[in-house]
């Protein structure tokens, strides 16, 4: 038999074929393993660790804020964990038994009309209810109840109720924060969310077996303490809804701040809201704060920071006087006094802020231009309104939203002069209370600006007060001398005026009305149906102690202009308040 | 023949041979030796043993896992015991509570308010 006749005779052989057939298939198992195992080895890998390593996020919990009671912090937000409760139907064992459970112990947080979806034969998710706390979670879970799950998440509680809405903001279900302190605060609020890389059960449950396993500590948000009073907030909302009433208006705002060290002790504005139930508000302008971020003509309280650049320049002295006619020509643009009275020529600078006279403060004008009202004049007080005052920009102050107001230069459009001369009564510009009320501050205070805060500072494990220090800005918006002079000539305008007999003796209180006309959308023009009144003013007895700004909006009083008979009402209410709350003794 | 040990597989005594003082005098050689399928089933048990003591040791260590999640479970729990204390206490304490309480409600406004001087 020839070799190849050997062969045939084995290949013919059934055995030799199987064999052949196995070695063929085991290579291709092994071309194929090789592939996978060495080739794709970083790609398998890679698809292994991703199903068998999870990745948890270790959720930080967010900062707390607190307001002042004294010395003391009081919680004014805090964190409460919650769950929600939801159903799976299709897992559902008894659900007379789980409607019963969630009546009794989650009545007041059960979803509306949740049960007409548990007999679904369809639905694998149906909420039954939300925020339910760790007690009443702890009771469903003890019931053991089929069907039934937990998600856990966490919410802020208030637990002065609407106490500073607008000034704090609310955090919105994605754990974001928005308006206020939470959304300018965001950030430090949030902390820094932690991460756990670990092998995991089916369950999700961490295995301490992986090779990979890695755990980064979440970092806690900063628990903020703010400058704000709790007793002088509750009374500044209170005293602002009477106001409103009394004037029968519909929106105001109220700010009271510590001119020596730029702190807002409170920031009242109404409408307001309830944070807990933000999404019921149906206007977003409730939701912000107007004492930041609703720039306006703030009108005759700008007399008396006018007057102060006046005093700074030398322009003027407590001395002087000028003829006052009752009007002035600007450029052939005739300015009126609103009041008739005085018109003679020896009226004082005091007269001028007493009877609020458009003449007098376009007088200091153009005494700053030589006796004209010109491009140095306008220079002049753009320098200080810009500066010195800081309009025109950010304060800085720790609320999102703020707006810089509009203050234009003194070179540019037309109508140059008549322009300047209305914004030394402050009409043509538009400017916040919180830039009113710091550049007021320091026009008071000897001439420092401190940049207006609402943070006292944080808290620290122990419970105490990490205090920020008051920030200077300038120590040179006004000299002592101009700053001690127009303070004196604040409270004599106040003093001799309208209001004069509302304050107690022994302090000096002082303050300047404004009514600002309100440009009608329609016309283009100045309307005399509508009008914002103001009032801005300080307290104490050797020094200024306080600064309060008022607005009040829509007022239907017609017994008078708005800054006098809805807004000046409400600062002596205030101001005599804070005299007893502060305790501060009388000078004599 | 070495000094130290007999290489045969039979026993002898002291008395037949010369050892020097302080030198083992006694060996004892196997009898029987182990072939290659007896090395393989040897080596094959070891190896399971081996592996049993490897997944002992894993399992041990994955029930620590299931005990620190007991334990951040209680953790969690507590932490949220804590925040239901601190807001009832901040509520019992709010202002507007503290205002309408039978104790406040007796209040009356100071008439007229004097200032000792030192």
């Amino acid at each position: 038999m020839s070799w190849f006749q050997q062969l045939s005779s084995v290949m013919q052989s059934r055995t030799f074929v199987l064999r052949l057939l196995l070695l063929l298939i085991l290579a291709v198992f092994a071309a194929r393993l090789f592939y996978i195992q060495v080739i794709r080895h970083d790609y398998y890998s890679e698809q292994a660790f991703q199903t068998q390593v999870s990745k948890l996020t270790i959720l930080p919990e967010r900062g707390k804020v607190y307001a002042l009671d004294g010395d003391k912090p009081v919680p004014l937000v805090l964190n409460q964990t919650v769950y929600t409760v939801f159903a799976d139907p299709q897992e559902i064992e008894n659900e007379s038994a789980v409607r019963a459970a969630m009546q009794k112990i989650a009545g007041g947080e059960m979803v509306d009309g949740y049960e007409e979806f548990l007999s679904s034969d369809r639905l694998r998710y149906v909420v039954m209810a939300r925020n339910v706390s760790q007690t009443q979670a702890e009771k469903l879970r003890e019931m053991k109840l089929a069907g039934v799950g937990f998600q856990k998440s966490s919410r802020r509680v208030y637990p002065e109720g609407q106490l500073g809405a607008q000034m704090l903001g609310y955090v919105n279900s994605e754990g974001e924060g928005q308006y206020g302190l939470e959304g300018k605060m965001d950030t430090e609020l949030k902390g820094k969310a932690g991460l756990l890389q670990t092998v995991t059960d089916v369950r999700q449950i961490p295995l301490t077996i992986g090779r990979d396993d890695a755990s980064i500590s979440a970092e806690d948000g900063q628990d903020m303490v703010l400058t704000i009073d709790r007793g002088i907030q509750q009374k500044a909302e209170e005293i602002l809804r009477t106001g409103l009433e009394r004037a029968k208006a519909t929106k105001g705002s109220l700010l009271v701040m510590d001119p020596n060290t730029g702190r807002i002790m409170a920031m009242a504005n109404l409408p307001t809201y309830d944070p807990a139930k933000y999404t019921e508000v149906e206007d977003y302008r409730q939701f912000q704060n107007g004492t930041v971020s609703d720039p306006y003509e703030v009108g005759s309280v700008m007399k008396v920071l006018s007057m102060g650049v006046g005093l700074d320049t030398g322009a003027v002295n407590v001395n002087s006087t000028f003829d006052n006619t009752g009007s002035v020509s600007v450029d052939g643009t005739i300015i009126k006094n609103v009041e008739e009275d005085p018109i003679y020529p020896g009226t004082s600078m005091t007269d001028v802020l007493e009877y609020s006279l458009n003449t007098g403060v376009v007088y200091v004008l153009e005494q700053m231009g030589g006796g004209n009202v010109n491009e140095k004049s306008r220079q002049t007080l753009h320098d200080y309104y810009v500066n010195r005052y800081r309009f025109g920009q950010n304060t800085g102050i720790e609320q999102a939203g703020e707006q810089p107001g509009i203050i234009i230069g003194p070179n540019e459009g037309q109508g140059r002069n008549v322009r300047y001369a209305n914004m030394a009564f402050g009409q043509g510009m538009n400017i916040t209370m919180i830039q009113t009320a710091a550049a007021f501050s320091a026009a008071m205070n000897g001439g420092t600006y401190y940049q207006p805060t609402l943070i006292q500072g944080t808290l620290d494990e122990k419970g105490e007060v990490q205090e920020n220090a008051p920030k200077v800005v300038s120590s040179a918006v006004l000299s002592p001398p101009a700053s001690n002079s127009l303070r004196q000539m604040t409270f004599e305008g106040r003093n001799k005026g309208f209001f004069g007999d509302k304050d107690p003796k022994g302090y000096i209180v002082g303050g300047k009305t404004g009514t600002s006309q309100i440009i009608d959308p329609n016309t283009g023009r100045y309307t005399d149906d509508n009008s914002i009144g103001s009032y801005l003013g300080f307290g104490g007895a050797d020094k200024p102690e306080y600064v309060i700004m008022v607005r009040v909006e829509d007022s239907k009083l017609t017994t008078g202009y708005a800054g006098t008979v809805a807004a000046g009402p409400i600062f002596n209410d205030m101001s005599n308040w804070l005299i007893q709350y502060l305790r501060i003794p009388p000078k004599n | 023949m070495s000094r130290n040990r007999s290489t045969t597989a039979t026993f002898s005594s002291r008395s037949e041979r010369m050892y020097r003082r302080n030198q083992n005098t006694v060996a004892f050689a196997p009898s029987i030796s182990l072939g290659p399928i007896s090395h393989t089933v040897l080596i094959a048990l070891m190896i399971a043993v081996l592996g049993m003591i490897y997944l002992t040791q894993v399992t041990k260590t994955s029930t620590y896992g299931y005990q620190l999640d007991s334990i951040e479970t209680e953790r969690a729990s507590l932490i949220a015991e804590r925040q239901d204390l601190e807001n009832e206490n901040a509520r019992l304490q709010a202002l507007e509570r503290v205002k309408s309480s039978n104790v406040a409600s007796t209040m009356v406004e100071p008439a007229k308010v004097e200032y000792a001087n030192n």
